[in-house]
């Protein structure tokens, strides 16, 4: 008996053993997240950083959500955490420079911005960094519908222009850029300037004429995403007819052609007229019954 | 990808356009538009941020927090649609090749019944003798709608913006629409729609056309959630080809998300036509020929054979 | 009428007092009942697992609850014709008749109404249509103006009743306590004098006028929501006028078959009399002509042109899946009826009565091809859809509703036959009362 028991408890003790590495060894098999760094700096004013998590699952890529992330300047001590952040439904997060860490944005021209997950039940811990040289992008347009944007890159204290940096002018629209002329990208030159010639004529705009011209550096290696807006009255004035209030057949209830309502109307009221009058009657009848 | 930075950029932007940050001055409200976020309301209270030029600047916090889920938008408001828009699509039949991603993409996020889909792709063939294509089609949102003329209790209806909309809490279920549609692109909910809990708790709007409900009709609806978030429609994202071009009529431009153009020259150099204009529905939605294409109507078969539905 | 002279008005009273169900009748009305309780159950299902309980799809999106529809309506106009149009042309010998009219009108516009509820996906939602109706749409015009028509029917119905209720109400041991408190509910304060009669012959006459632009209108609006879509073989300027003349033919004919039911039910041989049969088989086959006219402006003039979106339509109609069912209903529905109509010998009763179900089941099996083919034709393509899309046969419950709407408008008439006189009692006295002078 005693052997008995020690044999199947040392079996129980083996079967334990092997199922928990199992369980562990099922434990181990997580996912590996993909986490991508972008700058933007719109307008020249604030810049901020944008940060998307993918994993890949089934050879597709997928966004993640709910992952934890801390963002940091130049180093990951806590001192600059930038801001810890939680990805949306879409993946995504984002997060402003803090004023807290001036002294380390303003002490150099280039930054370093790193993202860390520290992992979870479900993924492997995970970095990234971005490095980026601080530089904004201006925009000037000339009276004959000619606009150049400048690219200029912070050197120590002074900004100075950048040649051949792919810039995009275009048209800001409701949810597209739309190229000014034929060409895609203009490429700056030495003095850090790309100019572009305003070939959309009579494109529609506002009832002002108003257009927004944008010009913009998209994923540089250096630089990050740029852009910057300009209000121009170079477009068509365009004030939308809005016919929606007109009496067709296609309308709601309320706004049917007249016609097609007087004729309804006296259809209806003409024979239940008669209708009603028949009824009438019928009382009448009722009534001289009654009487007699 | 740049769609994808412009959405990312956008909530930021917009929202700081609108305090009037640009040029370092504090929280003016901005002239011009700012998109999706246009109506966002000073809180008051500061915020101090760090700028490019390493200043610290104060922008109100209302206009820092991202456009989060947009607020339901009212049945009324749905009905009424977007001012100043009206939209259009333009569909490249040269670059369809039956991947039907379009398809699937927009089957996904709308919870419709397996086998039926909102998007079809259909193989067409005119004549004899003229080229076989591809034929990717949406609801046209026609300007003179033959559905809306019969619905007898308004539940589709025309809104300003050119969309047209079904309101499954109204339809009574006669499919009076569909025998009137000639493009035949109503579906029917004959069962109770089979889509996953989440879904199916969201409180229903007919701008996003989710929840379906049993006993009602549904059909694509231009995505107008995804227009007010500043995206663009499932299909039109969804596509590796950029076949579907989206737009505004009143901005003269479509874009698929990666190529914009300007609307009315796509249309006059590539001889865009609408389909049976001949009926006088003008619907919504142009096509390109099937012109120049790069891989022959054939390869579309392959995906096609091997799907049942 | 000639054999009535030797009989005396207590006779005629009691031929036409409403009799009690013999062994036939009972087992009748207890069958009937049984088909509507299995549609009932049918319908349960629909209500509770959705439509997708019928074979209909996307594209086969209306099927035989509309056809079931169409047709109820078309037999509804009967009323009108019957009814009001004779009486209004003063046509003597179709006295008792005009109350069998009125009953199927009657009973077929309430059961068309019951039908297009039952199609309706969401029917919790029907107070939309008077919450939010829209004028512009054909389906607010098919309200409205079925429920005016029910109410003209009705109506028709009750004015002439008025006088029968009077002398049922003499013959309380005959018709039963229950009954007879009925009838003083609804018409004892009739007491026939000159005044009462006087109203009431105006508001016949009035009702009678009334009724027949209603009744053109009621199934001209139900051709328009076929007729205002774009789809191949409703495209039709004609639709109107189509229609209209196919519902005369199937009233004219299920005239002709209840004719013969009741007067061999209720041995009625001395009121509807052989002549009944001569003269109502001669305007059967005035309207099946009329009918076959329209229906070759219908088919054949496409069939000169076919456009592209008709070819196949016409062609699955004259040789293809539809064929052998488009033949049966122009050969039984109209033709065959016409040749046996056309002479003597066919408008004696049997035979009478044989082409006038030929008409009625071949205008069923007509409207179903009216409504189903046009739908398997659609502009673009069919392609990657369920199989059981492409093609249209109803399922048990479609049949079992349809079925029991059938059932049930035939058990309303057999009701109304079993509470009212078939046959105007007051108006036949009336006329031997006449005739004999």
């Amino acid at each position: 008996m005693k052997l008995l028991n020690k044999k199947s408890s040392g079996l129980l003790f083996v079967a334990f053993f092997v199922s928990g590495f199992a369980a562990f060894a099922q434990d181990s098999a997580k996912g590996n997240l993909n986490i991508t760094l972008s700058y933007f700096t719109d307008n020249n004013t604030l810049p901020y950083l944008s940060v998307k998590v993918k994993t890949k699952a089934n050879g597709k890529f997928k966004m993640v959500s709910d992952i934890p992330l801390k963002l940091y300047l130049n180093n990951d001590s806590a001192v600059n955490l930038i801001k810890a952040v939680v990805t949306n439904d879409k993946g995504e997060a984002a997060a402003i420079i803090p004023p807290s860490l001036k002294s380390q944005w303003s002490g150099s021209t280039s930054h370093n911005f790193i993202a860390t997950f520290d992992g979870n039940k479900k993924y492997e811990s995970a970095k990234a960094d971005l490095s980026v040289n601080r530089a904004k992008i201006l925009i000037d347009t000339t009276s004959d519908k000619k606009i150049v944007a400048s690219v200029l890159a912070l050197k120590d204290t002074s900004w100075v222009p950048v040649k051949g940096v792919d810039v995009i002018i275009a048209i800001k629209r409701m949810d597209a850029y739309l190229n000014v002329n034929e060409t895609a990208t203009f490429t700056t030159d030495s003095t850090g300037k790309a100019s572009a010639d305003f070939k959309r004529d009579s494109i529609p705009s506002d009832a002002n004429g108003n257009i927004v011209i944008v010009a913009k550096v998209d994923d540089n290696d250096q630089f990050g995403n740029l852009l910057i807006e300009k209000t121009v009255p170079w477009g068509a004035k365009f004030i939308p007819v809005n016919d929606f209030g007109k009496r067709t057949l296609f309308a709601t209830s309320g706004r049917a052609p007249v016609w097609l309502i007087l004729i309804a109307a006296s259809i209806v009221i003409g024979v239940w007229g008669v209708l009603i009058l028949l009824v009438v009657n019928l009382f009448r009848i009722r009534k001289l019954g009654l009487e007699a | 990808m740049k769609q994808e930075n412009n959405s990312r950029r956008e909530f930021l932007l917009t929202g700081l356009l609108a305090a009037g940050v640009i040029a370092g001055c504090t929280s003016k409200k901005n002239a011009f538009e700012a998109g999706a976020d246009a109506d966002v309301v000073a809180s008051g209270k500061k915020v101090k941020l760090l700028s490019v030029d390493g200043d610290v600047i104060e922008v109100d916090e209302a206009f820092l927090k991202p456009v989060p889920q947009m607020p339901a938008v009212s049945n009324s408001e749905a009905r009424l649609g977007i001012e100043g828009k009206k939209f259009v699509m333009v569909i490249d039949l040269s670059r369809c090749k039956n991947l039907r991603k379009c398809e699937e993409a927009c089957d996904h996020m709308h919870g419709v019944n397996p086998g039926q889909h909102w998007v079809k792709v259909y193989p067409m063939k005119d004549a004899e003798h003229t080229a076989p294509y591809w034929q990717p089609t949406t609801c046209m949102h026609c300007d003179e709608p033959p559905c809306v003329k019969v619905c007898p209790v308004d539940a589709t209806f025309k809104r300003q913006d050119g969309i047209v909309l079904i309101d499954s809490d109204r339809c009574i279920g006669c499919r009076f629409c569909m025998a009137a549609c000639p493009y035949s692109t109503r579906v029917f909910n004959w069962s109770a729609p089979d889509i996953p809990a989440e879904m199916a708790s969201k409180p229903y709007s007919c701008e996003t056309s989710v929840p379906q409900k049993k006993g009602t009709v549904g059909k694509c609806d231009f995505c107008p959630d995804m227009t007010r978030k500043g995206e663009l429609p499932h299909c039109v994202s969804a596509c590796p080809n950029g076949t579907f071009f989206f737009g505004d009529l009143n901005e003269d431009t479509v874009t698929n998300g990666s190529e914009t153009f300007r609307f009315s020259d796509l249309i006059r150099d590539k001889a865009g036509y609408r389909l049976m204009e001949d009926l006088g529905t003008k619907p919504s939605v142009y096509y390109l020929p099937p012109v120049s294409r790069n891989f022959p109507y054939e390869s579309g078969l392959e995906n096609d054979s091997t799907k049942k539905s | 009428m000639e054999n009535l002279n030797a009989l005396t008005e207590e006779k005629i009273i009691q031929d036409l007092l409403p009799q009690k169900f013999g062994k036939v009748g009972k087992i009748w009305v207890v069958a009937l009942s049984v088909v509507c309780l299995i549609g009932a159950f049918a319908y349960y299902r629909q209500l509770r697992y959705g439509l997708v309980v019928t074979a209909m799809r996307d594209y086969v999106s209306w099927g035989i609850y509309i056809s079931n529809f169409v047709f109820f309506v078309a037999i509804s106009l009967v009323g009108s014709l019957i009814t009001a149009v004779f009486r209004l042309a003063h046509v003597e010998w179709s006295t008792p008749l005009t109350r069998i009219a009125e009953m199927i009108a009657l009973s077929a516009i309430i059961f068309a109404a019951i039908i297009i509820i039952v199609d309706m996906g969401s029917p919790e939602r029907f107070y939309n249509l008077f919450l939010h109706g829209r004028i512009q749409s054909p389906i607010i015009w098919d309200v409205i103006v079925i429920t005016t028509y029910f109410f003209i029917s009705l109506l028709l119905l009750y004015y002439p009743l008025l006088p029968d209720i009077k002398i049922l109400l003499r013959y309380k041991e005959k018709t039963g306590r229950k009954l007879n408190q009925f009838y003083s509910f609804i018409g004892s304060y009739w007491k026939g004098t000159k005044e009462q009669a006087r109203i009431s012959r105006n508001a016949l006459h009035v009702l009678s006028i009334t009724i027949i632009p209603v009744a053109f209108t009621i199934h001209t609006v139900t051709s328009w929501l076929f007729a205002t879509t774009y789809r191949p073989g409703w495209d039709s300027t004609n639709f109107g006028a189509y229609f209209i003349s196919g519902a005369f033919l199937v009233g004219a004919g299920s005239v002709v078959v209840l004719m013969y039911v009741i007067r061999n039910a209720y041995h009625m041989e001395k009121y509807i009399t052989r002549g009944h049969f001569e003269k109502m088989g001669r305007i059967v086959v005035l309207l099946a002509l009329l009918y076959l006219y329209f229906n070759v402006n219908e088919y054949l003039v496409p069939a000169f042109k076919m456009k592209k979106s008709e070819d196949a339509h016409l062609t699955g109609l004259f040789t293809g899946e539809f064929a052998p069912l488009f033949w049966f209903a122009i050969l039984v529905g109209m033709i065959l009826p016409i040749l046996i109509l056309i002479f003597k010998k066919g408008r004696r009763p049997l035979p009478a009565f044989i082409a006038g179900c030929m008409v009625v089941v071949g205008a069923w099996f007509k409207r179903y091809l009216i409504v189903t083919p046009t739908l398997l034709h659609p502009f673009l393509p069919m392609h990657n859809v369920p199989e059981n899309y492409r093609h249209y046969f109803p399922s048990w419950e479609e049949w079992a509703i349809a079925l029991g709407s059938l059932a049930g408008a035939m058990l309303v008439i057999t009701l109304l036959c079993r509470i009212f006189p078939i046959i105007p009692i007051q108006e036949t006295l009336t006329e031997h009362h006449e005739t004999a002078q």
